[in-house]
């Protein structure tokens, strides 16, 4: 909880957190889909996330990464709170999986060079959702932060207070066991040939 | 004429960092003139790109239910001392 801090009683800034951070919910709300994996944790989640954040908001200097403040915030709630909750998926190995898995996969498998993406596009958003939301915790903060919402290395390790390297390394595992996770789900839905 | 020039290799060890924006410099500059010329390393570096394109597009901004927004609206609308809600 934000000890020591006091919601702002002054109009104004009520209005600016109003302007400023609320427009930002689609996004935290998605964010928190991802990480909770249900609906009502994740309401539970952004709700707890913009409650600590009006209380902070008096001291949050203008001017400064509103969005990436805002997904700290929805980060350390996640951890502290609502992951103690959460049954982690089965952890893969993934030193075994390559760079490349994905590609050269759908690049064998009967589809035109050009085309390989475009299978992808093809798969419904909740199988990529799911896909995402199988990865083990540290790999789904990274690539969620890095491609889902675009953040820098630097911000994410301001965001997830770890080092760049852990960063770089976190994202690297994680785009490859998310590759591993699509291509199972290409298959399944059958559109490549074994 | 700049002689720095990259293989294959480290261009496809590069395409992570060059798509992600974190390359600067003669760094960028090498891997962009390679991906330039080379339509092997092209085609993976579309790849990457598209996806993390589809990631965005259909793991990013979620409409949010109703109900919701109203609610965390509600946490800071009235008063300057939201209570917590259970």
């Amino acid at each position: 909880m934000a000890r020591g801090q006091t919601p702002p009683d002054d109009p104004a800034v009520r209005a600016r957190f109003e302007r400023d951070v609320l427009p930002l919910l689609p996004n935290l709300y998605g964010a928190a889909l991802r990480l909770t994996r249900n609906p009502q944790d994740a309401e539970d989640l952004v709700q707890e996330t913009f409650l600590r954040a009006y209380r902070g908001f008096a001291g949050f200097q203008e001017g400064t990464n509103l969005r990436a403040w805002m997904y700290r915030i929805l980060m350390n709630t996640f951890i502290n709170t609502y992951r103690k909750r959460q049954r982690e998926p089965v952890t893969v190995g993934d030193d075994e999986i390559e760079d490349w898995y994905l590609f050269d996969r759908l690049g064998g498998s009967g589809v035109e060079a050009s085309a390989e993406s475009e299978v992808l596009e093809r798969l419904p958003d909740e199988d990529v959702q799911r896909a995402l939301e199988a990865l083990p915790e540290n790999f789904r903060m990274a690539v969620l932060l890095a491609d889902v919402e675009g953040f820098s290395y630097k911000e994410i390790a301001e965001i997830l207070d770890i080092p760049i390297g852990t960063v770089m390394s976190r994202l690297h595992r994680g785009r490859k066991a998310l590759q591993k996770a699509l291509w199972e789900t290409v298959r399944e839905r059958g559109l490549v040939r074994d | 004429m700049d002689l720095s020039e990259i293989e294959c290799e480290q261009a496809l060890r590069q395409i992570e960092l060059y798509l992600d924006g974190e390359l600067a410099g003669l760094e960028r500059v090498d891997v962009e003139r390679h991906i330039g010329g080379c339509s092997d390393c092209y085609g993976h570096s579309q790849f990457m790109s598209r996806l993390k394109e589809m990631l965005r597009d259909k793991c990013g901004c979620h409409d949010v239910p109703p109900g919701v927004a109203e609610r965390v609206r509600a946490l800071f609308a009235e008063r300057g001392d939201p209570s917590i809600t259970a």
